[in-house]
């Protein structure tokens, strides 16, 4: 996998665009049910995370499937075999993180594609909270992110 | 149907019986939302029936955009006869309970009857059950929401608190635990129901009729929001917003004696402060990039979701003079959990702490409490007493009209309210004359659900660019002036007409005018199928508000009610920019006849043969 879809949650305003792009894009209708992609939204304390599959690069859900319906791509991580898939929910119970839910109406599970490399949710994320990042990206970006929270506490604590 | 669910629910408590009606029959001249709510509203309630009797009718519903991915489609529009004025009453709420109702199947609901104990209404897509809520009875908006939603976050809530139980005017209605279908006692009529709540969950999604057309048609409606001047600067509005009703000279304190508290600039340093030690998060309403809302958490006070531009904390603070915002956000928090509006119980707070400071109030009135201005203390507590109905809450849970009417010739003087008796909102309204017409004309009685936005309020701090939203709308600059009476009535029902819009298309009414109405209607189209060019909505707009005002006819109403309080008439403002400005009377009738024959009504408000034919309304 060279690219991830990447969420800032600290961004997100919790307004579940993602989630009725995602369903329109690979339903042809709106609803949040067939979305792949959900905002895990807390009221009580003001938190909004969008949840997706992570495309791990060892996933359960493909080892799990007795059909063989999970393949993995090397671009674009897991992908269903809809010819296969029976909907047995195995990978919606392997899946560590959610990223796997079951159609409410076709039998099929589903689970994010990231638009075959054009990922829909990012191009209409009003606040930029998701992105579609290349990995390595991630991660020099991560260093550099907790090197500037290092820096903040040496001066706050006075080291 | 596309964008549409097609169907409508019919629940009646006092049969425990439910049938659905399509949506079809009423979408070409209505459209949805505030359109189908008032025509269900008109048909269903016998006129000049109690509002608290079983026999009012309480109309939930969304419209076509609503749940779609059009910018800001999170609305649903609540109206009912409102036990506040005794008028037609509305208000639309944001938040994520309209989508989850379509999803549901379902465009809208109508409650009819009254349930003969405590109850709640349990939906999951074809299942629909009336439950009981005596467990849930005398619980607060937070605790109702957590436990209807304990096996489902997924779940969303219509629902009263207390206020809304114990029949209060000021009662709301909240959608979870964050927006308000707030104003003129829609949370009375839910609780004189004894329905607590409205749970929700849907997962059978919307139908679009075009649905390769409509990412790219977002993309551009989402990019005008976001061009909007202000768009950078809304999650600063929680504590920007008193600055900003300062420059735009609109804000007062107290019971509209005052413009110029001294402590005031201390008032908006500490809010200042306040908003920037909380942890903050920004938030939006379903599919909405503005950010209105900030979800704020106070060490030793507590968390809670606030929208910047209502103006509640503004509100809290200014009237009472309440300078401890730990205190107003104490104060806000209590009123979205027991259902109260904090505009109208802003107002009758402030109300209640004038008369005491005229001496109209005395210690045994207010059972020992001292209702100082400036008493942060009290303002608590009486949120408090007017959910419950305790001492003088009772009194002043009838809204500031009706509590003034059982408080003597004096007190009855010093109060201040829009048609029908419902409260003003956050601002000032003797410098601006287009405020007052539509405070005036309105058939809710509320001027925020008539005129939002109007660009008279900015003009002061945005000369330019209220100027040129005059020019776009009526053709001249002048219309922006707040002081001028000229060109006001075309300014107002052009507002309405687009308020109008929104409300029944399912969107919200702040990115309704930035967007554009050509966008709207493309978007309108995309999603339904349906082909209907602005000038088309534009018609649908002129219809509902005469049917709006139809129902206020049949109430009685004629031109003599369509007036505001006597005191803005009478009491010259005492300083500031506006010093000496006054409503003229004279010149306010002339508006409103100038109003009425461009709405095609009679010189008594009342719409004409002519007008009803031309709308299919005879």
């Amino acid at each position: 996998m060279e690219k991830m879809i990447v969420v800032d949650y600290e961004k997100c305003i919790g307004c579940r665009t993602c989630e009725t792009v995602c369903s329109l894009t690979h339903e042809g209708r709106v609803n949040p049910a067939e979305a792949r992609i959900t905002v895990a939204k807390y009221e009580r304390t003001g938190i909004n995370v969008p949840m997706l599959c992570q495309k791990c690069e060892d996933p359960v859900c493909l080892a799990v499937c007795p059909m063989r319906a999970i393949t993995f791509d090397p671009l674009l991580g897991t992908k269903i075999d809809y010819a296969r898939c029976i909907g047995c929910k195995l990978c919606i119970l392997a899946c560590p993180i959610g990223g796997v839910s079951l159609h409410p109406t076709k039998g099929k599970v589903i689970m994010c594609d990231l638009c075959q490399g054009d990922p829909q949710c990012v191009r209409l994320c009003p606040q930029r909270a998701l992105e579609y990042l290349d990995v390595s990206l991630l991660s020099s970006r991560k260093r550099r992110d907790s090197v500037r929270k290092l820096l903040r506490l040496v001066e706050e604590v006075g080291v | 149907m596309s964008g549409y669910a097609g169907q409508i629910l019919l629940v009646d408590l006092t049969r425990s019986f439910l049938e659905t009606i399509p949506t079809q029959k009423y979408v070409e001249q209505y459209l949805g939302g505030r359109g189908i709510a008032v025509r269900l509203l008109y048909d269903l309630v016998p006129g000049n029936s109690d509002p608290l009797d079983p026999s009012n009718v309480l109309v939930f519903m969304t419209g076509p955009l609503t749940g779609t991915l059009a910018p800001s489609s999170g609305r649903v529009d609540v109206v009912t006869k409102s036990p506040e004025t005794g008028l037609l009453g509305g208000a639309n709420a944001g938040g994520f309970w309209g989508p989850e109702l379509k999803y549901a199947g379902y465009d809208g609901i109508v409650i009819l009857g009254k349930a003969a104990r405590p109850v709640y209404l349990d939906l999951f897509n074809d299942q629909v059950d009336i439950k009981d809520a005596e467990p849930l009875w005398g619980k607060g908006v937070f605790e109702t929401v957590s436990t209807l939603r304990r096996n489902d976050q997924g779940v969303q809530v219509a629902c009263i608190g207390p206020a809304g139980e114990n029949l209060v005017n000021l009662a709301g209605i909240a959608f979870s635990m964050r927006n308000y279908a707030s104003r003129g006692g829609l949370g009375a009529v839910m609780g004189a129901k004894n329905l607590k709540a409205i749970a929700v969950r849907g997962t059978k999604g919307l139908d679009i009729a075009e649905p390769d057309r409509l990412p790219s048609l977002i993309e551009q409606m989402s990019a005008r929001i976001v061009n909007m001047p202000s768009y950078q600067e809304y999650p600063q509005w929680h504590y920007k917003l008193f600055g900003i009703l300062e420059a735009d000279a609109k804000s007062f304190f107290g019971n509209y004696e005052d413009t110029a508290w001294p402590e005031r600039f201390e008032a908006y340093e500490r809010a200042e402060q306040f908003v920037k030690q909380a942890e903050f998060r920004p938030e939006s309403c379903f599919a909405c990039p503005l950010r209105c809302w900030a979800y704020l958490d106070v060490q030793g006070v507590g968390g809670g979701s606030v929208a910047a531009c209502q103006g509640t904390l503004t509100s809290l603070a200014n009237f009472p003079k309440v300078k401890d915002l730990n205190k107003v956000w104490k104060a806000y928090l209590l009123c979205q959990d027991l259902g109260l509006d904090t505009s109208s119980t802003s107002a009758v707070i402030a109300y209640a702490m004038d008369l005491r400071a005229r001496g109209l109030l005395t210690a045994s009135d207010t059972g020992g409490l001292d209702v100082a201005y400036g008493n942060a203390d009290a303002l608590v507590e009486l949120v408090g007493r007017i959910a419950w109905r305790e001492g003088l809450g009772d009194i002043l849970a009838k809204g500031v009209k009706k509590a003034s009417e059982s408080l003597g010739a004096d007190a009855q003087g010093q109060a201040v309210y829009s048609k029908g008796g419902l409260e003003l909102w956050l601002m000032e309204i003797r410098p601006f004359k287009g405020t007052a017409l539509a405070c005036a004309v309105t058939d809710s009685g509320s001027q925020n659900r008539a005129t939002y936005g109007l660009c008279e309020f900015y003009y002061r701090s945005m000369e330019k660019q209220a100027e040129t939203v005059a020019r776009n709308l009526v053709g001249t600059e002048e219309a922006a002036i707040p002081t001028k009476y000229e060109h006001k009535p075309k300014l107002v029902a052009a507002y309405e007409n687009s308020h109008i819009l929104a409300d029944a298309l399912g969107v919200c009414s702040i990115p309704f005018m930035p967007v554009g109405l050509e966008l709207w209607a493309q978007a309108y189209s995309a999603s339904t199928g349906i082909k209907a060019p602005p000038k088309d909505l534009m018609t649908a707009a002129e219809r509902i508000r005469t049917l709006e005002r139809l129902f206020n006819v049949r109430e009685g109403l004629s031109r003599k009610d369509d007036t505001i309080a006597e005191r803005m008439f009478q009491e010259p403002l005492k300083g500031g920019p506006w010093k000496g400005e006054v409503i003229d009377r004279e010149r306010l009738e002339q508006m409103k006849g100038e109003y009425y024959s461009l709405r095609g009504w009679d010189r008594e408000g009342r719409p004409t043969q002519e007008t009803l034919q031309r709308l299919g309304l005879q």
